[in-house]
């Protein structure tokens, strides 16, 4: 109340007191620009971008610039198009069985109820339904099981579900836990029920709507599915009631419930009264295992290099230690890998030439401009630089050898739940691969190789590195030969393209000795000959393990370049992990106190500079007061830190006052007499003023009622 | 495994400070017991307009700061086109930073600015607004669609669903249209409900609205769970410390040294005993003599009040106290809780010190 009557503020504009107000209009003269977006951002984006590159010759470059900057634009988009694209594909392929099975359960639900309680238009438009027995009040219900707990991943399945079953001409509504708030009650569900199924056209909570709307046109030819995607999440008595409700009006609404899942099977009883309970027939359904979507996607996105735009081994590190450690959530890591995109356009001026470089149709691509060869890859290089590096194609060509290594690898590990992630991060390292390039894979005897290659369970895990790889490759030795037959047909699949590997798994597949022994159907064969057989068998398909293993660790050597050894690499490689660390995760507790703590780091003042963080007058007050309250425990006494406080800041009165007598200059004089200057009051407003800013920061609490003359520190240590 | 060792040793030194921090706070017994009534303390009127005459220091510097911010304005307008939302953060006022931002950078969209260190913010108004605004420009796009956008009924009946879906309209296919959203502090008091955030997201999440947003408080991030995070306001962070003060942001604030302090609910009591009669005052003054008289007991009885006001001619019924006593209350100079032995009985909630100089004052 206080400050209201505290005389007008002349700081304080109006507006800044209004709760919102309208800062300007889309400007009129641009909005004929806005149909070229991606032009129009590229000319603002050219001005400060930090490059890679040293600094070139402006007048030479700047006419270039321009075209440069729009193209680099271009390929953004198109890089970002087609990730975006790629990534819904792949969910798309990934649930469309489940999505299919729960459809054709939907329609024969929907044939159940039709069947067993007649609609005519009598009955429906009566007050209250006419309930013959309770059987027929059986609400179909789906469970769909997500086998993940947390369902941000699975907002955009029921999305997609609820867009596939429209798509099977039902009518869908998709609900969610802020619908069954205990709050807006049975209403509120019920008003979005009826939003999204007649289409906004009413804000009335009153199903009797609903039931003369689907007596409408042919609208009762096919059911009404809902949608709730996070049962656990919903109140249960608001859910309940929703439930004891459809089941009422069950025979003219066919309803069809499909609930979301995130615990287990049981939940539904625990949440739902037991009445809502006995209304529901359900069935099962369950979607797919979280790490098969991220394999796919890690597959789809990062493995196979389709749109120009890939990550370094620090990256990919980070991209799997956030899923692993932090979060766990498909969507975060999608969001990194789309922010890394964002940060790899913005930060590397040489991208605008990726253009057709990673595209299969592309066949013609352009030689790198001449900046390139200044980028740090490219001066590492000894030899002189030959004219086959100085393209894209050259490129392509290591990158799609590379993916297909690691997807060869990748389904030998599959039978034992390796996943793509762990892989994907080993096959970049950079350090492994000149590592593996020496004598390490090859295949010693297991008593022969370096010890910390077996470690138990990795004592650490730089000892566990690079072991993925090895571990697989033993693998094939000690596989059946139907496992073997197998897995050189997928091989065959995975390498299809890429000439080099092909041709030489095809001389394994030619070569195997059982091509004749029809392995495939061994089991059914008679013990008789297979025993006959085995002797003979073992020795031939021992030796088809040894070349499979030739084979792969060949192809790892020769083969699996990582994309930092690859000259070049920058252009489509985002490596900058710090910065993308920093935007995808902020961390607000530790920055602000290290901005308190080291503000001399960001003003860059003279007169700060030497104190090294000893409290001395001329630092910035809350930053003084803070590195004050750090001597202090889990309490402050105010009186105190006021003290110390004050102490602080007449300090350099006392000192140059002694100053002042041994020089009495004029200058220093003057400025000794800036100081004096501080009264009583001047310290206590900057010392109120100080403590409000660091309660706006929340790094104090205030104090309580029982404790007047202290604050309380809430942040201890970074 | 170096990692985790960090982590390791980064979570003991955490816990270790804590524990420090509590130990030396209570065990050792050295806890300061020196009170603010020690300091000569200005009142809150002076010391008001004291806060608002502090010299600023370090002018130079922190404006050559934000404008250093300036180069980043092309990767944030970059940022914001393809969906995230800007998230800035750091030590210090930001509110001049973004507004220069999006008068700068943004002037293809329509901005709103919602002040969110304000006490109350109806975000249906701001939705509201977002909405008007948007369908001006939806009217001005050349060969948009604006035959259906004439026929809807005006946005101050519509219900925030019906908003939302406004703002989530899709785009036309040859331009596309934003709005928006500056909000200070979205962490501030005005929107720290669960449900107003709740909101924000679902608006942030609309095809129309971009969303920049501050936050101060080290603990904001707790405000959203992952869906919010990472599909609805979908942040992108960026840390930009400015070390302005937060002169407009700070308003709202009491200020320490004049909140709750003796020297101020003195002054209120004393305004409020001199407007009663002086047969009322005696009776407060009976009242707080007993109890600096007995500065351990839990309040006085209001039979043993009675008899001694009766005793002193100062009232003449238990009607009369009972009115003087409802005075009292309604002004928050007496309590009543209960006496230990399950008696009610009356006190004064104001320290020694306090009860002492209002004495005094009235004694005058």
């Amino acid at each position: 109340m206080a400050s209201d009557e505290v005389s007008p503020l002349p700081f304080i504009s109006d507006n800044d007191l209004k709760p919102f107000y309208v800062l300007h209009k889309a400007s009129n003269s641009q909005q004929h620009n806005v149909r070229k977006p991606v032009g129009r951002t590229s000319r603002k984006v050219k001005v400060n971008l930090s490059s890679s590159l040293a600094a070139t010759d402006e007048s030479e470059v700047f006419d270039n610039d321009q075209l440069h900057n729009n193209s680099r634009m271009k390929n953004f988009h198109n890089a970002w198009v087609k990730i975006e694209s790629t990534i819904k594909d792949v969910l798309h392929n990934i649930h469309s069985d489940v999505f299919n099975e729960i459809s054709s359960w939907v329609q024969k639900s929907f044939g159940e109820i039709c069947s067993s309680g007649k609609l005519d238009a009598n009955k429906a438009t009566c007050s209250y339904p006419i309930v013959t027995d309770v059987t027929s009040k059986q609400i179909f219900t789906a469970l769909v099981v997500m086998s993940n707990i947390e369902f941000v991943d699975d907002l955009q399945t029921f999305a997609d579900l609820g867009v596939h079953l429209h798509s099977h001409g039902c009518h869908v509504a998709n609900l969610s836990s802020v619908d069954f708030s205990a709050k807006s009650g049975i209403g509120g569900c019920l008003r979005s029920l009826l939003r999204q199924i007649l289409d906004g056209s009413t804000d009335a909570a009153d199903i009797s709507i609903l039931a003369s709307w689907y007596m409408e046109h042919d609208n009762f030819k096919s059911p009404v599915v809902v949608i709730i995607e996070d049962m656990d999440r919903c109140s249960g008595s608001v859910l309940s009631d929703f439930i004891l409700m459809l089941s009422e009006w069950v025979i003219k609404i066919p309803v069809i419930l499909i609930l979301g899942v995130a615990t287990n099977l049981d939940s539904s009883k625990t949440i739902l009264s037991s009445k809502a309970v006995q209304h529901l027939s359900p069935s099962k359904f369950f979607l797919g295992h979280p790490a098969d979507r991220l394999d796919a996607i890690i597959e789809a996105v990062l493995v196979k290099p389709s749109s120009g735009f890939l990550v370094g081994h620090k990256v990919s590190a980070f991209l799997r230690n956030c899923f692993l450690r932090q979060d766990g959530t498909l969507t975060s890591l999608v969001r990194a890998v789309k922010m890394a995109i964002v940060q790899h356009f913005l930060m590397e001026p040489l991208s605008f030439t990726v253009k057709g470089l990673l595209d299969e149709e592309v066949t013609e691509i352009d030689a790198w401009p001449t900046q390139a060869l200044d980028l740090p890859s490219c001066m590492r290089l000894s030899e002189p630089k030959s004219k086959a590096l100085l393209s894209g194609a050259s490129m392509k060509e290591m990158l799609n050898m590379w993916s297909s290594v690691v997807l060869c690898l990748h389904e030998v590990g599959k039978n034992q739940s390796t996943t793509l992630l762990d892989l994907y991060d080993e096959a970049l390292d950079p350090k492994l691969y000149n590592l593996r390039n020496s004598d390490y894979l090859e295949s010693k005897p297991d008593h022969q190789r370096p010890s910390w290659i077996h470690g138990i369970n990795g004592s650490s895990s730089e000892k566990q590195k690079g072991r993925l790889i090895s571990r697989m490759i033993r693998q094939i030795k000690d596989m059946p030969p139907a496992g073997l037959f197998q897995l050189l047909e997928k091989w065959d699949e995975q390498t299809k393209g890429v000439d080099k590997i092909h041709e030489k798994v095809k001389e394994i597949q030619l070569q195997e000795p059982f091509k004749d022994n029809n392995l495939k159907d061994s089991p059914s064969k008679s013990r008789k000959q297979s025993t006959r057989n085995i002797g003979n068998l073992d020795r031939g398909t021992k030796a088809l393990n040894e070349k499979a293993v030739a084979q792969i660790t060949c192809m790892t050597r020769d083969h699996m370049q990582p994309i930092e050894c690859i000259p070049f690499h920058e252009i489509v490689c985002f490596k900058n992990v710090d910065k993308l660390q920093a935007v995808l995760l902020g961390d607000p507790r530790k920055r602000i106190q290290l901005d308190l703590l080291e503000c001399n780091k960001f003003l860059k003042c003279s007169c700060c500079t030497k104190s090294n963080n000893v409290p001395i007058s001329s630092m910035h007050d809350t930053s003084l007061m803070y590195t004050l309250s750090q001597e202090h425990g889990n309490l402050i006494n105010l009186h105190d830190w006021y003290q110390s406080f004050k102490a602080v800041i007449l300090q350099k009165t006392v000192k140059d006052k002694q100053k002042s007598k041994v020089s009495p200059s004029p200058k220093k004089r003057k400025i000794a007499a800036e100081p004096q200057n501080i009264t009583e009051a001047s310290v206590q407003a900057r010392f109120c003023r100080a403590v409000t800013e660091l309660q706006i920061t929340g790094l104090l609490r205030m104090p309580s009622k029982r404790r007047q003359d202290y604050v309380q520190r809430v942040a201890f240590g970074l | 495994m170096e990692d985790d060792h960090d982590i390791d040793e980064e979570e003991f030194e955490f816990s270790r400070n804590y524990f420090l921090a509590k130990e030396s706070g209570g065990k050792s017994g050295k806890k300061s017991a020196r009170k603010l009534s020690e300091i000569d303390l200005l009142d809150e009127q002076d010391l008001r307009t004291e806060v608002s005459k502090i010299e600023p220091k370090h002018e130079k510097e922190i404006a050559s700061l934000i404008s250093s911010y300036k180069s980043l304005y092309n990767e944030w307008a970059f940022e914001l086109r393809y969906g995230f939302g800007l998230l800035l953060y750091g030590f210090g006022s930001k509110k001049t930073l973004i507004e220069d931002f999006a008068s700068t950078a943004l002037t293809e969209y329509s901005v709103i600015v919602v002040n969110g260190y304000l006490q109350s913010i109806n975000l249906k108004q701001v939705a509201m607004a977002m909405a008007e605004v948007l369908c001006e420009q939806l009217k001005l796009q050349p060969r948009s669609s604006g035959g259906s956008l004439k026929s809807q009924q005006p946005f101050n009946t519509r219900s925030m669903d019906d908003l939302i879906a406004f703002l989530d309209g899709p785009h036309t296919q040859e331009s596309e249209c934003f709005v928006c959203l500056v909000i200070h502090n979205i962490d501030g008091p005005g929107l720290r409900e669960s449900e107003s955030q709740h909101l924000l997201a679902r608006i942030a999440a609309c095809s129309h609205v971009r969303i920049v947003a501050s936050i101060d408080h080290v603990n904001a991030p707790l405000l959203w769970d992952k869906k919010m995070v990472h599909v609805q306001f979908n942040w992108c962070w960026h840390h930009v410390p400015t070390f302005a003060p937060y002169k407009v942001e700070g308003v709202c604030h009491p200020l320490i040294l004049a909140h709750g302090s003796a020297s101020q609910s003195v002054k209120t009591a004393i305004i409020v005993l001199q407007s009663l009669t002086p047969n009322a005052q005696s009776v407060f003054k009976v009242l707080a003599e007993h109890q600096l008289a007995h500065p351990d007991e839990e309040g006085m009885p209001i039979d043993v009040l009675f008899t001694s006001c009766r005793e002193r001619f100062l009232v003449s019924s238990l009607v009369t106290l009972n009115s003087h006593l409802t005075e009292f209350k309604d002004h928050e100079l007496v309590k009543v809780r209960r006496h230990s032995n399950g008696q009610d009985c009356l006190y004064i909630p104001l320290s020694k010190d306090a009860l002492e100089k209002l004495i005094q004052e009235i004694n005058q």
